[in-house]
């Protein structure tokens, strides 16, 4: 009897979440069309409507000059015949994957996102395809590298407006300039940090010896070639750095703390830990990777790239003005602007030859990365194996697991969990 | 007292030192993270590298006679409230930390107001009365408290989204009501309590003529202080410390984020070197009100029931 009462509350239960999940999906889900439809701005309709723009918190702080609320009111003034009210709210590139895609209905409806997010955004319906005007626009304004960066199955899925990678940071007093063209040099000069154990920097090694991820990182079939002696001279390599008494494992932030106080001469991060570089800016010096040697052969470190794009929420009311928006926030003036903000570099063609740009140091060492010492961080969605297996290598190369005498055997355990998923 | 012999005093003695060693060690092990997190809250020096908590003027006399030590280390720990003055001051740039403090101890207040009388009135319900579903009740809460909280986040997500709740100032509102709504579930501990309160006194009040509010207000709350103090500081810690359903709730609506959402946001890649400092000095600011509170409920801990009934 008690038993009876008991299933049946549960069942009653059920039934209630079963209806609220229902609707859940159905108000999730609506209409994915829509915002394909580039922009003419020749004959605008009158439009009044509320556009919610998500960005970091940095865009729209009172300190930072309030560089996305300027750049919405000179939108908005540039079009008289629509009547825009902006409803900001902050989500960083990093999250926004998670965070629009949780409840893309509700969401923003122009959002800044970094291009490794966009597989989870497509899955979830919550990020349009540019098409028209709009597409021709960002192929006009782009490099090929960028455009392909927020390109999947051939379509563009974002206004990119910034580089998202590393280089290298180092201290003038310590290297020369011809010191950083290679790493092995470096490493008899003076302390070296490099972020061994993060599985966003360790392939870097891989990379310059002739191991691929997919390919040119677009072919899915291709997967993550890290077989052969290729391969296993990197380990081999890895191994003796990490024994090298000047080389330094970037965990927990020791590179940027010991470059502060001076204990380490270089240490390898992006545009975001400039600001917290407390050395002279004279001091400072920003380059693209450096190479290292490998059995008696320079080879180059070459880091994933990436990009942080605008993107446009599907869901949106009027996606003739989400697209426009998201087109203005990634145009040159845009990007030149939150460069003066922020700091954050342009990828724009036109603001890249900004005088006050091509003088910017790490600006060139951004640029210079991207064209040059890098491979695009592939989007695809067995991508998402690569990283514990890669920072499980890190960590057991670190951990003295890993020896020349084991060096075949772990790389073939990296090469099958990177491309099967098998963590071990 | 009996006197006793030399060996056993003496054996006594060991045993206490040896009890008070390894309760000391024990201590200093558990409160060491604690420990850690204050000591990191008054660090000058940025990042979340904590290369010496050893006060400077220490370290640079041993270095003074031990160059070689601590080689890398060029600084001390220097104490400093910056740390304290720029969470509280920056409001400006990234984190508006009062904004969230604020945010947070509103929520916590009227959720603990609302939640402490929910698992009361339970709790008085479930000791006190006698009916047909009391039993089946009682179990079906224990086995629904078995089950995580944030099971169900997603749904209370969409319902709320579905009545309007989470846009704008109403996402308060509607954090008020994920804390309190399933509070009464938690009866357990305040229904034991309530047991042990003899019925004879509520049926001496019944014969004088007293309702049954009047009787759970005049009678079984003065006399439950200790399982009201209790009640209140869980109702009030339960949403101060809550961090998924804040996040949920909130998702990029900066101006309502609480506490935790914020520290979280702390330890993003961007901000983790110029904001771990502050981080801990959040960490030890959101431990103030808990104390607060706690320390002017203490005194009514001692009281219990003794000397109700007479006779």
């Amino acid at each position: 009897m008690k038993f009876r009462k008991v299933a049946a509350l549960f069942l009653a239960g059920a039934m209630c979440a079963a209806t609220v999940a229902g609707c859940g999906k159905d108000s999730g889900s609506s209409s994915t069309s829509g915002g394909e439809s580039g922009t003419g701005s020749g004959e605008e309709e009158e439009i009044t409507a509320t556009i919610t723009v998500w960005s970091p918190a940095e865009d729209q702080s009172i300190d930072n000059g309030e560089w996305l609320q300027t750049m919405c009111e000179q939108f908005s003034a540039e079009h008289p015949n629509w009547n825009l009210t902006f409803k900001y709210g902050t989500c960083s590139e990093a999250d926004a994957g998670k965070t629009v895609s949780s409840d893309p209905s509700a969401s923003a409806d122009v959002y800044m996102f970094s291009n490794d997010q966009i597989q989870t955004l497509i899955d979830a319906g919550a990020i349009a395809e540019f098409g028209g005007s709009a597409l021709e626009t960002i192929k006009e304004n782009n490099s090929d590298v960028m455009v392909n960066s927020v390109t999947v199955d051939g379509g563009v899925y974002g206004v990119p407006y910034t580089g998202n990678t590393w280089f290298m940071f180092y201290n003038k007093d310590i290297f020369s300039e011809d010191d950083v063209k290679n790493l092995d040099t470096m490493l008899e000069k003076g302390k070296v940090a490099f972020k061994l154990t993060d599985s966003w920097y360790i392939g870097s090694f891989y990379f310059g010896n002739g191991c691929t991820a997919f390919g040119d990182g677009t072919d899915e079939a291709a997967g993550i070639d890290l077989t052969g002696d290729k391969a296993v001279e990197v380990t081999e390599y890895l191994v003796d750095l990490a024994a090298n008494p000047n080389f330094v494992n970037d965990a927990d932030q020791a590179g940027i703390t010991g470059f502060n106080d001076g204990t380490v001469g270089a240490f390898f991060s992006g545009t975001w830990d400039y600001s917290n570089i407390t050395l002279d800016a004279d001091k400072i010096g920003v380059v693209a990777c450096p190479t290292y040697t490998l059995n008696g052969e320079e080879k180059q470190m070459y880091a994933f790239a990436g990009s942080k794009a605008i993107g446009v929420n599907p869901n949106c009311e009027y996606p003739q003005v989400a697209v426009a928006l998201a087109l203005y926030l990634g145009s040159d003036e845009a990007q030149i602007s939150h460069y003066e903000a922020r700091g954050i570099i342009p990828c724009n063609l036109t603001a890249v030859e900004d005088e006050k740009i091509a003088a910017d140091e790490m600006a060139i060492a951004q640029n210079d990365t991207t064209a040059r010492t890098s491979v695009m961080q592939p989007l695809c969605s067995k991508m998402s194996n690569w990283w514990t297996p890669a920072e499980n290598m890190g960590k057991a190369i670190i951990a003295g697991e890993v020896t020349k005498d084991n060096a075949a055997e772990k790389t073939e355990e990296f090469n099958e969990g990177a491309n099967n998923g098998v963590v071990q | 007292m009996k006197k006793m012999s030399k060996s056993a005093r003496i054996g006594k003695k060991t045993s206490n030192v040896f009890v008070h060693i390894l309760l000391g060690v024990l201590a200093f092990i558990w409160i060491l993270p604690i420990l850690f997190i204050i000591m990191v809250s008054f660090k000058s020096d940025p990042g979340l590298q904590v290369r010496t908590l050893l006060p400077d003027v220490i370290l640079q006399k041993v270095k003074l006679s031990h160059p070689d030590m601590f080689a890398n280390v060029t600084r001390g720990f220097i104490p400093t409230l910056d740390n304290y003055k720029k969470l509280f001051t920056d409001t400006t740039n990234v984190f508006n930390f009062p904004q969230m403090f604020l945010n947070t101890l509103i929520i916590s207040i009227f959720t603990c107001i609302i939640s402490a009388f929910f698992v009361l009135s339970v709790s008085y319900v479930m000791s006190r009365m006698r009916f047909k579903m009391r039993k089946p009740f009682m179990n079906v809460a224990l086995i629904l408290g078995m089950f995580p909280g944030f099971m169900s986040m997603i749904a209370v997500y969409y319902i709320l989204k579905s009545i309007g709740l989470t846009e704008g100032a109403m996402i308060r509102v509607a954090l008020v009501m994920v804390y309190s709504g399933g509070s009464g579930l938690s009866f357990y501990i305040a229904k034991g309590f309530f047991d042990t309160i003899p019925k004879s006194i509520d049926e001496a009040a019944y014969i004088d003529g007293a309702t049954r509010w009047q009787v759970f207000t005049r009678i079984t709350i003065p006399l439950s202080k200790p399982i009201i103090v209790y009640t209140v500081l869980q109702s009030f810690m339960a949403p101060w410390l809550d961090f998924i359903f804040a996040k949920v709730i909130c998702r990029a609506n900066k101006d309502y984020f609480t506490v935790s959402v914020g520290l979280w946001n702390m330890l993003e890649k961007e901000y983790i070197y110029s904001w771990f400092n502050c981080f801990a000095a959040g960490a030890v600011c959101i431990s103030i009100p808990i104390i607060i509170l706690f320390m002017v409920m203490q005194k009514f801990y001692r009281e219990g029931v003794a000397g109700a009934v007479k006779g």
